[in-house]
């Protein structure tokens, strides 16, 4: 696939929201960004920042207070109904009436011809999804058989399987193991560069999201604003050895004060 | 491993849950035996004449003796329970359904399905009896109306108890609302369901015989009522046994269909 329009990214225009109710949250204020395709950008920041809100405004679940908020010229909620997100939830959100494979296959059923990969073919794709993200075997195994790590890994393949234009994934890799997140994240990075899906990467590690990422945004607590966004220098391929250098380490000190510095604001 | 020591260890799994739910079902027995034998002895020692209390081993003479007519009654009233149950439990659903995706039609009708259950189904039984004579009506239509309000409270609740996430992800998948309905809200409801169909079970048999009560030829109810005319205690008893029986074994019916239909782990919502 060619690398999409530059112009026909994901724009934020000023977008605020409050959570109303006795004592109102202004989750997210004043948020403006550029995602141009095919980008790959991380989001960090301390819990309760608004990370999962601002992806949610992305994915057209929620309408934001204030501002816009457009993708590929769309609005959120239009391109919505185009499935064109594939949303990693925080929790694993699987259906446990289903087995695995009918949890990665889940996508497909509800999309049917909408589903670019649907056909004959797309329950060999969702077994070749679940041995990659390491679940070979497991395919007929109930959620509530498997460990929250499997769970998570279920999830990533259920996401995989529709190829949507913008992955919004919400601490995909959280509930791993290094050596598995280690391997799913070089397995991203792969995914992203054949298909040059737009990704929205929220993480706690700021090094996974220097590792990962065109660009870090870090983001402050109550409210929700951007303090910083960093282009991160690194050329493509990343081998995992990169995380040892010099360079890589006093960027990822640099993004950590950031983050300790906005604490006490 | 080798494929026969998984074998093995599958027959074992089996053969321990097989003791286990088995096993589970002695504390019950033991318990039913030793009222059965105080019983006996109590009515024996003290010499309780049949007509006032019989012993159980009258009580179980009188049934082997007249297991063919019994047979036959049972067999009617568990019609009327069957039907009404059938007819009651769908209606409940549908309305159920019909709740949870039209809230209008919830806030006019649940106020009077409220009343409706409120309605004491001995008073409305001889009303239905006027109008559908001694047939098979009545029954069905009081077996229906008392399985009609667990089974709608569970279904709706079931329905409703859909997390945000997971209507989320359907969102994302632009899933249409009758996709949802299947793939989701109604797999989700079905230990609700379920739950209220096991009540339901119960509930019918005992309408049905309510129902007989005030106006049959036939049926457990009215072998119950024509014994008592004629103080037949013993018939009496025997009557009791089988119509709790017959609801028990309903009961279990329901639960075995539940167990082969909601085949997941921890989806029976009273699994011990
Ligand atoms: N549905 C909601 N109703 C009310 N307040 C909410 C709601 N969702 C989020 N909030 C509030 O908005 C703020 C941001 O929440 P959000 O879930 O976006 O944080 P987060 O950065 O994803 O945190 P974490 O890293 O812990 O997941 C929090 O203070 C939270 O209390
Ligand atoms: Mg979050």
């Amino acid at each position: 696939m060619s690398p999409r329009d530059v112009g026909s990214g994901i724009v934020l225009d000023s977008v605020g929201v409050t959570f109303g109710g006795e004592n109102p949250v202004i989750a997210l204020e004043d948020v403006s960004l550029e995602i141009p395709a095919g980008e790959f950008l991380a989001i960090v920041g301390p819990s309760g920042c608004g990370k999962s809100t601002l992806l949610r405004v992305v994915s057209g679940l929620l309408e934001p207070t204030v501002g816009t908020v457009s993708v590929h010229g769309k609005t959120a909620e239009q391109a919505r109904s185009d499935v064109e997100f594939g949303f990693v939830f925080q929790d694993p959100v699987l259906f446990p009436w289903l087995r695995a494979l009918g949890n990665v296959l889940l996508p497909d059923k509800i999309l049917g011809k909408r589903n670019p990969t649907h056909g004959p073919q797309t329950e060999e794709l969702a077994r070749r999804l679940m041995r990659d993200v390491g679940l070979a075997g497991f395919e007929e195994h109930y959620p509530a058989q498997l460990s929250g790590g499997m769970q998570s890994r279920v999830a990533l393949a259920r996401v995989l399987i529709y190829e949507a234009s913008t992955l919004l994934m919400d601490e995909p890799f959280g509930a791993l193991d290094e050596f598995t997140r280690d391997r799913l994240n070089l397995q991203l990075l792969d995914v992203w560069a054949r298909a040059r899906t737009t990704v929205l990467f929220v993480t706690h590690s700021i090094q996974e999201a220097i590792f990962l990422a065109d660009r870090v945004v870090v983001l402050s607590p109550r409210p929700g604003r951007i303090v910083h966004v960093a282009t991160v220098p690194f050329t493509r391929p990343r081998p995992l050895e990169l995380r040892y250098e010099p360079a890589f380490g006093s960027l990822t000190s640099r993004l950590r004060s950031l983050l300790e510095t906005d604490g006490e604001s | 491993m080798k494929r026969n020591e998984w074998t093995a260890i599958r027959a074992n799994l089996f053969k321990r849950r097989w003791i286990t739910t088995s096993k589970g079902f002695i504390p019950a027995a033991l318990l039913a035996l030793l009222a059965v034998a105080i019983w006996q002895i109590v009515v024996v020692a003290a010499d309780v004449p049949a007509y006032i209390v019989p012993s159980p081993a009258e009580i179980m003479a009188e049934l082997l003796a007249e297991s063919s007519w019994l047979a036959a009654d049972l067999g009617w009233t568990m019609l009327e329970a069957v039907l009404g149950f059938l007819i009651g439990s769908c209606t409940a659903f549908i309305t159920a359904v019909l709740f949870v995706h039209v809230r209008v039609v919830e806030r006019a009708a649940f106020p009077w399905a409220i009343v409706l259950q409120t309605i004491p189904i001995v008073a409305i039984a001889p009303l239905l009896t006027i109008w559908f004579g001694y047939t098979l009506v009545p029954k069905v239509i009081i077996a229906a109306i008392i399985c009609f309000f667990p089974v709608l409270v569970n279904t709706t609740r079931g329905l409703r108890a859909v997390s945000n996430q997971a209507m989320e992800l359907m969102n994302v998948l632009s899933a249409r609302k009758a996709s949802i309905f299947w793939r989701l809200r109604l797999p989700s409801s079905l230990p609700y369901v379920f739950a209220g169909l096991r009540v339901a079970a119960t509930l019918s048999v005992i309408g049905s015989i309510v129902a007989e009560f005030t106006g049959a030829d036939r049926g457990i109810g009215y072998v119950i009522v024509q014994a008592s005319y004629r103080i037949d205690t013993r018939l009496m008893f025997a009557a009791i046994a089988l119509s709790s029986l017959a609801g028990i074994v309903f009961f279990h019916v329901i639960g075995w269909i539940e167990k082969a239909t909601l085949r997941w782990p921890e989806a029976r919502l009273d699994e011990d």
